[in-house]
């Protein structure tokens, strides 16, 4: 067990190490930093020009004697862009080690504050939603399996199909005329002043997000549900006389977990960068808008420092994930 | 003649499909007295295991039954409610073939021998544990207060259907199906395995009924035979009875295939030819006509009742073999080098 676990940590750094690095060099060659520093690109040009010698450096700034490729070359130097690309990475890796996630250009605030400050928000509204998803999706997915073919069975398959083809913005958008709008019921936005109104406004977004993944969990569970049910051990319980509602819950649905916990991680890796829809919707602050916005304006160190925030915790849960595999089934431990 | 302990009569077992009904069981009656063992024999889909899980309760809800089955002096499809959560299980157990399936492979052995334990008779789970290792030492299980914490998958095939064994027998049943119980484990396995049911059996007065598709497991081990043919029970006799002197062809015809140590080496043994009947909605005829070397005309035109001497030897032919009328048959059926069916025969070697 503990060569197991070792062996999955050398693999997270690993993809860590990978992700990392494919997003720092594809935010460099998709577009110049240096451009969202000092503005546009024919100034850099006719100053690497300059540079190679080509042309005599003939402009000068107003308001000082300094020329263009002089101030251009300092921020090369301060932002490190005279450096080549690998080195540059190691550096701002180093950085991040140290928690020093840079500073937005935008802003001029430290990327680790802003994310502080954002990402929270989007992990309650995911830890909300799995949650809910799994308090419906489990005891549904589970009764439809044991009741299958019959009323139950059928009219859930029409609410997760439902469920399922209906985007959850037109669900969100649905939702809150009816429970903000028209009835005030619950919050139309984020409140952050205490744990109790923050859950009390997330509910709703969560619900929304949460039901459409419940549909999937749902549908995902029942079809194990019924190949495992078709096993040789359950019908020995049978056998054995066990009542229907052991059999359910501590024979079949254990080794029937496994789509859904695969799932369960590859979902929850996707609402850690916070889902744009619902936080737009709902007009919560969290992560999600901040790095659209952040790729729109080209602010580099916010998009980065998301990205292996986001990258971290997908990582990160599908390494738990791995693990609930072997509390799961314990022959997964022997290979 | 000691007590009757289980009682099947009539029993019918059709599953509706989209492609028809298929008719698994047709009108089954046997019986089963106390502390005795009945061997029932059949290839695959001639209804044994169907009947087995009808005992069982085990059928799907689709399933369509319909008889009588009377299991020490209570109907069986119709226990009363509170009673049904300790019966089946209690009094009645079974295990299935395939011990590489038919044990949880999440759970320790030794829970899946407690649960039953705790659930039927209320047991702690010390008293549980400590009667569960009592089994798998009964059962032949070495180590067992090691056994007991492993998973299914650290175990041998055999040692797994000991396992199973011990399960089924955790809270002393009066009747054991075993539904083919040897026939995924090896030979060498296989013999150890029946001789240790066969022991379990007498030393607690138990009965049994032993589902297999080979009559060597059968022979040495019933004390009756029944034999199973497209739904049907075609003969049941006392095992020395139908093995020397079987009425059914199809019986015969089963007991051609199997090798005996009495002929030379090298003799051959022979096929049935053709292929198992059609369940799904079968003509009304002898099933094995088809595959018949007795064939006559008057076995395609109805369905041979179960005759002979009852509760001694039953047998449901028209033409029984080792009889004058088979015999005559047979010959008729020779002379013209084939069956009514057009089923093409010849005299073999070794057969009378």
């Amino acid at each position: 067990m503990a060569r197991f676990i070792a062996r999955r940590v050398v693999q997270l750094a690993l993809v860590l190490l990978a992700v990392t690095f494919v997003a720092f060099s594809a935010l460099n060659f998709l577009g110049d930093p240096l451009v969202n520093i000092v503005g546009p690109l024919a100034a850099i040009d006719y100053c690497d020009e300059v540079e190679a010698g080509l042309r005599e450096d003939s402009f000068t700034s107003i308001n000082n004697s300094r020329g263009d490729c002089e101030i251009i070359g300092e921020v090369k130097a301060e932002f490190g862009l005279d450096k080549p690309l690998a080195q540059r990475y190691f550096t701002w890796l180093g950085n991040i080690i140290t928690g020093d996630f840079g500073t937005s250009f935008q802003t001029q605030l430290p990327v680790s504050e802003i994310i502080a400050q954002k990402l929270p928000k989007s992990l309650m509204l995911m830890a909300m939603a799995q949650i809910i998803a799994l308090a419906v999706a489990i005891p549904v997915g589970v009764y439809s399996a044991y009741r299958a073919g019959r009323a139950v069975d059928r009219a859930t398959s029409v609410a997760s199909f439902g469920l399922l083809s209906i985007p959850n913005f037109a669900l969100g958008v649905i939702v809150l005329q009816f429970f903000t709008l028209r009835n005030q019921w619950l919050p139309a936005s984020f409140d952050d002043t205490s744990f109790f109104t923050r859950v009390h406004s997330l509910f709703l977004p969560a619900t929304v997000l949460g039901l459409g993944i419940a549909a999937t969990y749902q549908r995902l569970l029942r079809t194990d549900l019924l190949t495992t049910l078709q096993e040789d051990f359950v019908h020995m319980a049978r056998a054995k006389g066990m009542t229907d509602r052991h059999i359910m819950t501590r024979h079949v649905l254990r080794p029937s977990l496994f789509s859904l916990i695969t799932v369960f991680g590859v979902s929850t890796g996707a609402l850690i960068g916070g889902s744009l829809v619902i936080e737009g919707i709902f007009s919560i602050p969290g992560i999600g808008s901040e790095i659209v916005t952040a790729v729109i304006r080209d602010d580099f160190p916010v998009v980065l420092g998301s990205v292996v925030v986001i990258a971290s915790g997908f990582v990160v849960i599908n390494f738990f994930v791995d693990l609930f595999y072997t509390w799961l089934d314990p022959r997964v431990r022997a290979s | 003649m000691s007590d009757l302990q289980l009682t099947v009569e009539d029993l019918y077992v059709r599953f509706p499909t989209s492609r028809g009904t298929v008719e698994a069981v047709n009108g089954v009656t046997f019986t089963l007295e106390k502390g005795q063992m009945l061997g029932i024999v059949g290839e695959s889909g001639s209804g044994k295991s169907v009947t087995a899980k009808t005992l069982m309760n085990l059928l799907p809800r689709t399933a369509e039954v319909d008889g009588n089955i009377t299991f020490e002096g209570e109907d069986v499809r119709a226990v009363a409610k509170e009673r049904r959560k300790h019966f089946w299980g209690v009094k009645m157990t079974m295990v299935f073939q395939d011990p590489m399936t038919s044990l949880n492979p999440v759970k320790r052995c030794g829970e899946q021998i407690t649960e039953t334990l705790r659930y039927h008779l209320g047991d702690t789970n010390a008293t549980a544990k400590n009667k569960a290792v009592d089994l798998l030492e009964q059962v032949g299980v070495p180590e067992p207060s090691k056994r007991v914490d492993q998973y299914p998958h650290e175990l041998s095939g055999g040692l797994r259907q000991r396992v199973v064994i011990a399960m089924a027998l955790a809270c002393e049943p009066s009747l054991l199906i075993a539904d083919e119980p040897t026939t995924a484990v090896d030979v060498t396995v296989q013999k150890r395995l029946l001789d240790l049911l066969d022991g379990l059996r007498r030393d607690r007065g138990m009965s049994m009924i032993l589902i297999t598709h080979d009559l060597g497991v059968a022979r040495g081990r019933c004390d009756d035979v029944a034999v199973m043919y497209g739904g049907r029970l075609v003969e049941r006799a006392p095992t020395e009875t139908l093995f020397a002197d079987s009425r059914h062809p199809y019986t015969e015809a089963l007991l051609r295939t199997i090798p005996r140590i009495d002929q030379p080496i090298h003799t051959r043994l022979e096929p049935i030819a053709g292929r198992p009947p059609e369940l799904i909605d079968p003509a009304e005829e002898c099933a094995f006509a088809l595959r018949c070397r007795y064939a006559q005309p008057d076995c395609l035109e109805a369905i041979p009742p179960v005759g002979g001497v009852k509760g001694q030897h039953e047998f449901a032919c028209f033409h029984p073999a080792n009889t004058a009328r088979g015999r005559q048959a047979l010959d008729a059926n020779l002379a013209a080098g084939q069956t009514v069916t057009g089923l093409q025969i010849q005299a073999a070697a070794g057969m009378n």
